[in-house]
């Protein structure tokens, strides 16, 4: 894989500027910059409390950032992300997944990859009034929605529990479903919270099969290729599907790079083993 | 402006009473998070024993002094906590852990029970008692205007402090208090660390009901009409006090009570008695839209 | 068996401890109003033993029983045969609800009771949309149930407003404030919705009560107009243009009584219908969505707040709706019709029946309502009982008497969700 080279060439999709996310006196996540780019499995990583779930929770609109800017590059143009509400963030084309799965648990796969799609059906429906009354329009939107999740369902191995209460699934079929999920609202910026947490081993490789599939758009019927921003503490994950890593520690970054430089990079190294070892 | 200091003094003495039944919503909150509804009810049956009593001791011919007042309180606390350990016995314990909604309408029945049941009892009609304490001072004279500081409302005032002072002492210092602000942190943990939560849930619905027994005495002294609806508005009222002070938070319990019977005070006597409640119940809403952790409550991150 | 026995007995001599002291001073010592205008008590040791006795009895019954509360989660299974239940069920209660005025012997009575029931049948289906569907808890309900009788009454009073044309607006200007109470508030988390709305039930109720030049205040409306069939009105003349007249018939007042029956369970069925189909579009299933995880929505996109002001704002309507009823057929209307104590009726429906399960609301509100009129005779006793029911079912069914939910959707056959899963909503 050409990572390397890639990196150089590629469109920016994230562009993160000197982010600060400031709690009371406490301050997250400092001054922190990266970009993301087209194409791309972008890595976070850093230790415990570094940050990463902070940033990540300013990229997808559940916090308003203290200072700095966060710009998505879309097909339309540049989005403002740190002026926009959560919902409107999800609109603009990032979708994420929790650390703790939040999943619709008494509602079926099915079903929660149709909730997914709200914003388009919702568009197909008239406010409702012609869905009400069950006309063309919507019966054709909806047709359309059920077979993006079904595809989903196929891609992430869950067709056969479509009509299983979300709750009921595996951990691991529900970590899939929450990635499925987030891809049935069309998403330019697929955000990963933790995805391999908790997996087997098994598991884990099939995650990382499903993620390239993402970023390469070959994962379901009629996908664009999809990037991808993940934080994960897995490193065997990271370095395997990575095209770049950014490196985080007390809130900012210490590194960034393609996965074969970061890891051999001292202060990463520091980082997680400590600052004695390192000196 | 000498009308505006009895009004002043009207208040707090009403707040003070808002403020004691406020701690036991905010108590109950605090610890297993659910809106104790049958809470101002069980003001009402305090409201009733200390009533029972007064006409006990009349009868018996020592309803006389500071002492006969203070044997009042502590039968009206008595009982009046047996209540509320009875209520959470039956209608709450056996829905720890359930659905959130079961709780909430188990103790709604509750309130209509505790309402039908003194209304069974004792009749539906308003009761009036003979005021039992009279006198007080004139604090100032404006014209034919004189500001009254009656005897009654520095009782209630003394009492509400001591009452208050007792039971921060029994939160703070005590192994009780210790247990109960445990069991609000993380019951699981707690009752991991060999606190017995489920003595420590009782005791608290114990506590917020003698707490509601001391307001349910002062307010039948101070006013003298009670019937067996005052507890619905009255815990209205005082759950909007804890809210507006900071749900979970004591010293908030009693500031957003004063704030109330301030504020009700006020309205009644500037603008309109008919619309008192409304005021009492706008800044509820208002409080909960612009201030949602009330006065001296704590801030919450949400966790995503 | 005799260890078990000794136990229950010291368990029930425990109880019958407690319950003297509750009793002993509040149901022992009577407060009377004697004709001067003093206090004085009375006492009633009788009722103190019996009361006693009654607990330690019923303490000893429930220890030997071991009555336990109902396990919170629902098997598949037990899911699976409550939802085949209800699918029997529904359509035996509905051809019952549809031929009642037929059957031989129900009378005036019964047809009362019968519409009675039916309007909380239809507030309870409301107001499920907003518990039930949406999970916003809501304590106000009879507001918009005020709001909806009211703004009938005052249409008709000032500008002659009939009630087919009264009855939309109804249900539009009680959309109209709940979309208007609901803006501010629905960000608020469970328990402080709850105590917002009923804040807001019991300011609607005190301003009606005390804006006397509009509302008449505690002296109410009379004089509401009935409503007419398609324009022909119900009354004795038995001329042409009324409707006995017109179809030929003797003229009788259970005429109109039927009507406002089968009124009521048009309504009712109606938002039935809405509901049910609303269930299975985009909106709907956002409004469990929401019920199921805010968070979740809002990372997909969804608008919190639009989704909830419109489930808001659509329980209003019905509550509207049945409001211009209520109105309509009593002909008179007075504030002391929408106190808090509606609410948590209807409230207590919807939980009591099931959240989200239409079915489930329906043989509540017949239970619930039905029960309160058996208990008729009890008098003051039956509240009292009416709330002891209220913590009983619940403790005994947290859930409700359906606790499962049907999937809206299904590639193949559709299976009941248990309860387990099936969240409640935060907010």
């Amino acid at each position: 894989m050409s990572a390397a080279l890639q990196t150089a060439e590629a469109p920016k999709i994230l562009e993160v500027d000197g982010l600060t996310m400031r709690f009371g006196g406490l301050t997250a996540v400092d001054g922190v910059s990266f970009t993301a780019r087209q194409g791309e499995i972008t890595a976070l990583i850093g230790p415990n409390g570094a940050g990463k779930t902070t940033v990540f929770n300013c990229i997808t609109g559940f916090y308003r950032p203290s200072a700095g800017s966060l710009r998505l590059h879309r097909s339309g143009g540049v989005a403002e992300l740190h002026r926009l509400k959560d919902h409107r963030i999800a609109r603009a084309g990032v979708a994420r997944t929790f650390q703790n799965i939040r999943l619709f648990p008494g509602m079926t796969a099915l079903e929660n990859l149709l909730v997914a799609q709200h914003v388009p059906l919702m568009a197909s429906t008239g406010f409702g009034i012609a869905a009400l009354l069950g006309l063309g329009a919507y019966r054709k939107a909806e047709k359309a929605a059920v077979e993006r999740a079904i595809a989903w369902l196929r891609a992430t191995g869950l067709l056969e529990r479509a009509d299983d209460p979300a709750g009921a699934l595996p951990y691991g079929a529900q970590r899939r479903l929450e990635i499925a999920r987030a891809m049935c609202t069309g998403p330019t910026l697929l955000c990963l919270d933790e995805p391999a947490a908790g997996l087997n081993p098994r598991e884990s490789e099939e995650l990382s099969r499903l993620l390239r599939d993402i970023r390469d758009g070959t994962a379901a019927e009629r996908e664009a290729p999809t990037s991808v921003l993940l934080i994960e503490h897995d490193m065997g994950i990271v370095m395997g599907i990575s095209d770049h890593v950014v490196v985080l520690d007390h809130g900012r970054k210490i590194a960034e790079g393609p996965p074969a430089l970061v890891r051999n990079d001292r202060h990463v190294i520091a980082a997680y083993l400590g600052e004695e070892d390192a000196a | 402006m000498a009308y505006a200091l009895q009004q002043l003094i009207n208040g707090i003495s009403l707040g003070m009473i808002y403020g004691l039944i406020a701690v036991g919503y905010t108590m109950v909150y605090g610890i297993i998070g659910m809106i104790n509804f049958a809470h101002g009810d069980i003001f009402m049956v305090g409201a009733f024993v200390a009533l029972i009593s007064i006409l006990l001791l009349i009868a018996g011919g020592v309803m006389d002094g500071p002492a006969a007042l203070l044997l009042v309180l502590a039968i009206s606390m008595a009982f009046t906590a047996l209540y509320g350990w009875t209520v959470e016995r039956i209608a709450y314990r056996p829905l720890r852990g359930s659905f959130r909604l079961a709780p909430l309408i188990s103790a709604i029945g509750m309130s209509i029970v505790l309402q039908n049941f003194v209304q069974l009892s004792q009749g539906a009609r308003v009761k009036p008692l003979e005021p039992q304490l009279v006198g007080g001072f004139e604090v100032m004279r404006e014209g034919d205007f004189v500001v009254q500081l009656s005897t009654m409302q520095i009782l209630i005032v003394l009492t509400t402090l001591v009452v208050l002072a007792v039971f921060t002492w029994l939160v703070t210092k005590t192994p009780l208090g210790r247990a109960m602000r445990a069991c609000e942190q993380d019951r699981k943990m707690a009752g991991l660390l060999g606190i017995n939560t489920d003595r420590t849930i009782s005791l608290t619905f114990v506590i917020g009901a003698s707490l509601a027994a001391v307001a349910g005495t002062l307010y039948l002294l101070r006013y003298g009409v009670i019937d067996f609806y005052v507890g619905f508005l009255a815990g209205v009222k005082a759950f909007t006090a804890a809210v507006l002070g900071g749900i979970g938070s004591l010293p908030g319990a009693v500031l957003g009570g004063l704030l109330i019977g301030l504020i009700e005070t006020f309205w009644s006597a500037y603008f309109s008695v008919q619309y008192k409640d409304v005021a009492a119940f706008s800044i509820l809403a208002l409080t909960l839209i612009f201030l949602p952790t009330g006065l001296l409550g704590r801030q919450e991150v949400e966790k995503v | 068996m005799i260890a078990r026995l000794v136990a229950a007995i010291r368990d029930a001599a425990l109880a019958t401890v407690v319950a003297f002291g509750l009793f002993v001073i509040m149901v022992g010592l009577r407060t009377e109003v004697s004709p001067s205008g003093a206090l004085f008590l009375q006492q009633r040791w009788r009722e103190i033993g019996l009361l006693c006795a009654l607990v330690f009895v019923g303490r000893l019954i429930i220890a030997l029983w071991e009555i336990r509360p109902h396990s919170l989660g629902q098997s598949p299974r037990r899911a699976a045969f409550t939802l085949k239940l209800a699918q029997i069920f529904a359509p035996a209660l509905m051809a019952a609800a549809l031929v009642l005025p037929f059957v031989p012997g129900v009378d005036r009575y019964w047809l009362d009771l019968g519409i009675l029931v039916l309007t909380y049948v239809m507030l309870g289906w409301g107001l499920n949309i907003v518990v039930g569907l949406a999970g916003l808890l809501d304590l106000g309900y009879v507001a918009f149930y005020g709001i909806g009788a009211y703004s009938y009454a005052l249409l008709a009073q000032y500008y002659g407003f009939s009630f087919w044309l009264g009855l939309p607006l109804a249900g539009i200007l009680a959309a109209f404030w709940g979309v208007l109470l609901g803006f501010p508030v629905l960000r608020l988390r469970g328990d402080y919705l709850a105590i917002v709305t009923l804040a807001f039930g019991e300011i609607i109720r005190v301003v009606l009560l005390n804006w006397v030049s509009l509302t008449g205040g505690p002296n109410g409306i009379g004089g509401i107009p009935r409503p007419s069939f398609f324009g022909l009105p119900f009354n004795m003349s038995g001329e042409p243009d009324t409707f006995a007249g017109f179809f030929g018939l003797e003229p009788d007042p259970i005429h109109r009584v039927i009507f406002l029956y089968y009124l009521i369970l048009a309504l009712a069925l109606l938002t039935n219908w809405v509901t049910i189909r609303i269930r299975r579009q985009p909106i709907g299933r956002a409004w469990e969505a929401l019920r199921e995880d805010e968070i979740a929505c809002r990372a997909l996109g969804i608008n919190v707040t639009t989704t909830k002001l419109t489930a808001f704002a659509l329980g209003a309507m019905f509550g509207g709706f049945a409001g211009a009823f209520f109105a309509t057929r009593q002909g008179f209307i007075s504030p002391e019709s929408f106190t808090f104590i509606e609410s948590a009726i209807i409230l207590a429906i919807v939980v009591l029946g099931g959240m989200g399960s239409q079915i489930g609301v329906a043989v509540a509100a017949v239970v619930m309502i039905g029960g309160f009129e058996l208990f008729r005779d009890l008098q003051e006793w039956r509240m009292l009982v009416f709330g002891a029911a209220m913590v009983v079912i619940m403790v005994l069914r947290p859930r409700g008497l359906v606790g499962s939910r049907t999937p809206s959707i299904a590639l193949g056959e559709r299976k009941a969700i248990g309860a387990s899963h099936v969240s409640e909503g935060r907010g």
